[in-house]
């Protein structure tokens, strides 16, 4: 009984955490986008290099990729960079090409095994390719307005500035994979990012979109200094703050255009996210089990039985739940169905165990290869051989220990 | 080398993808040629009646419709994704035995053909058209109920009038065609999202129709390719 109430009251301490996240996103999406104004004169944009690591075909990846050639913005470059000349990616980059001959877009063919984080190997060719001061990392997956470009680099006529993210939001869901992972990035991700900028000014470093000077990213050692951990862009941003400078996290929202996404592809990668923040945030990645109160509702079921006191309860807290993930939906322009979001309370549970399955096991799968996680998500080889493993993960320990 | 699929099934019989959607899907991936080939069903038999019953086929009351659509949206893939795009059917008669049934495809085609005719007059009518007329999944395949046999059980009969065969169809390779040195093309009988990922035609000729055709009938310049997406990030 007293346990039934303590999961009350940790359900409630998590809707109203999903209130302020939802108080969070309604005012961060408010203020004016830049505060400087001061960019008038065309002369005053510096050229940037955008940075495109793609592998396979992400949906919706030709007009991804044309919402870059499409930005009202003077001078910039768009480096594609794929590992293997095979790579379907490959053709609708030069079909790209081919429909904007005035761009300057490139394609870098290129493999490079120099660390373990697939992406910083694929980004390190394009890097090197690269020629402007200003550089942009963006993901494959997303697809942005006409004056993306222009609103992200006012920010750095700010030297204090030393790196620009985006908000994201989920569009363009077809099937229950990407439903599930639109609602998660609308509710969870949105509201989090939100709610840890406007609470306690900690801006969450999103790498589907980064901004940077080529100045201050060499400072801090180049993106080779980032090879080996997983969350390259989490660090990226503590280096930058390391240095004195500022991270902002700009309002102007980028579209991650998930269509048809199975579950299984959802599944992995917020495991995989899971994984990454419990490495990163330690003891304080409980919160995100708070922070989950459906699933905490539905854990009354374990305690309380299948009564119908619990049966209310579970309900009345999913239809809460479901009625906040509509009114952010509704602010972002998600454009998902009404009925979608009766499956928000499924996706919870789905996340409430993936946080289990997080802390219970400390190897990731990320393009089909396997690697262990250490402290600050710093990536080692995987054998798939359990004893040569073992032992692997035993010299780790003491080499994690040691320095 | 131009990437093609030349079997493609939308909601307009059973499959589960919209037309535009289709196309957009295809477009996006970078293919250079497809045929939006949906069945054109046998009514002769209980299971050619059930599907015109439940609209799981194109029929003669809607062919033009299906046709000017599939004109239109292949306007817009040419203007947005610089692909072609071929109207087409399939032609699909299916019975409980699989030495009665056979699947074939008429692509480029212009009026409607009907699935209840015989085999001559159904080939006869496509060259008329000057049609493509393939034959679909033309041996022993892993994911049909029943196979389609007859036109191959009969191949000394009709293969003068079959421009290519399905040498890989999905995720099946049928090595009979290559041991009998038949034409070949690949398709992906694309049904759902995931059917995108399998078996392709790739072609060495100029993207227009004339010189398509050209180059299935000699077939000379085809190539199969197995389409995979590569892992996302």
């Amino acid at each position: 009984m007293i346990i039934f109430w303590i999961v009350i009251g940790f359900t409630m301490l998590g809707l109203v955490g999903f209130g302020l996240q939802i108080l969070s996103v309604r005012s961060y999406l408010k203020r004016h986008p830049s505060p400087f104004h001061g960019l008038d004169s065309i002369r005053a944009y510096p050229p940037i290099s955008i940075l495109k690591p793609l592998s396979g075909l992400e949906d919706n990846l030709f007009n991804n990729l044309e919402s870059f050639c499409h930005q009202d913005y003077p001078k910039y470059e768009i480096l594609c960079s794929v590992q293997d000349p095979n790579d379907p990616a490959y053709r609708v980059v030069e079909r790209i090409k081919k429909k904007f001959p005035d761009k300057e877009i490139s394609i870098i063919v290129e493999r490079c095994n120099e660390g373990l984080n697939p992406k910083v190997n694929n980004l390190l060719p394009a890097y090197r390719h690269s020629q402007y001061p200003y550089i942009l990392i963006s993901d494959s997956n997303v697809m942005v307005e006409r004056d993306y470009l222009k609103k992200n680099i006012q920010f750095l006529v700010d030297p204090q500035v030393g790196l620009v993210t985006n908000l994201i939001r989920g569009v363009g869901a077809k099937t229950i994979g990407s439903f599930f992972e639109n609602l998660h990035l609308n509710s969870f991700i949105l509201g989090t990012v939100c709610f840890l900028k406007e609470f306690f000014d900690i801006p969450c470093v999103v790498g589907k979109s980064m901004l940077m000077r080529r100045s201050d990213l060499e400072a801090i050692g180049g993106l080779r200094a980032f090879k080996d951990v997983l969350a390259e862009d989490h660090f990226i941003g503590e280096e930058i703050k390391k240095r004195g400078q500022e991270v902002i996290l700009a309002n102007h929202m980028i579209r991650n255009v998930n269509e048809y996404w199975g579950l299984k592809r959802f599944m992995n990668r917020h495991l995989r996210w899971g994984k990454m923040r419990w490495k990163i945030l330690g003891y304080k990645y409980v919160a995100e089990l708070i922070g989950n109160p459906v699933f905490l509702s539905l854990t009354s079921l374990i305690f309380e039985g299948p009564s119908k006191r619990a049966f209310l309860f579970i309900a009345t807290v999913s239809l809460a739940k479901g009625i906040g993930d509509y009114y952010i939906g509704k602010k972002v322009n998600a454009n998902l169905h009404p009925f979608v979001y009766f499956l928000s309370p499924f996706k919870d549970l789905l996340i409430g165990l993936l946080w289990f399955m997080s802390i219970a096991n400390n190897t990731v799968v990320w393009r089909g290869k396997r690697y262990l996680i250490g402290d600050n998500t710093v990536l080692s080889p995987y054998s798939q051989n359990s004893s040569w493993t073992w032992r692997y993960r035993f010299i780790n320990w003491i080499r994690i220990r040691a320095t | 080398m131009l990437l093609c699929d030349f079997h493609i099934h939308t909601t307009y019989s059973d499959g589960s993808v919209e037309l535009r959607r289709a196309i957009d899907l295809f477009g996006q991936a970078g293919f250079d040629v497809i045929a939006i080939t949906d069945h054109v069903v046998s009514g002769e038999t209980a299971f050619g009646k059930l599907a015109n019953r439940f609209r799981f086929s194109i029929q003669e009351d809607n062919f033009n419709s299906y046709f000017e659509n599939i004109v239109e949206e292949g306007r817009r893939a040419w203007d947005r994704y610089r692909m072609l795009v071929l109207p087409g059917i399939e032609i699909t008669k299916s019975s409980f035995s699989s030495n009665q049934s056979a699947h074939v495809l008429l692509i480029d085609i212009k009026t409607f053909v009907s699935a209840s005719w015989d085999f001559e007059k159904i080939f006869l009518e496509a060259k008329k058209q000057d049609a493509l007329i393939i034959a679909c999944h033309p041996h022993h395949s892993s994911e049909l109920m029943v196979d389609t046999l007859y036109l191959w059980n009969h191949r000394k009969k009709y293969a003068r009038y079959i421009d290519a065969w399905e040498i890989a169809n999905r995720d099946d390779v049928f090595n009979v065609i290559s041991l009998k040195r038949y034409p070949y093309i690949a398709g992906s009988d694309f049904h759902r999202v995931r059917h995108l990922y399998s078996w392709k035609t790739m072609l060495n000729c100029e993207k227009e129709i004339e010189a398509i055709k050209q180059c299935i009938r000699y077939n000379r310049g085809v190539a199969i390719t197995l389409f995979r997406d590569g892992i996302p990030f």
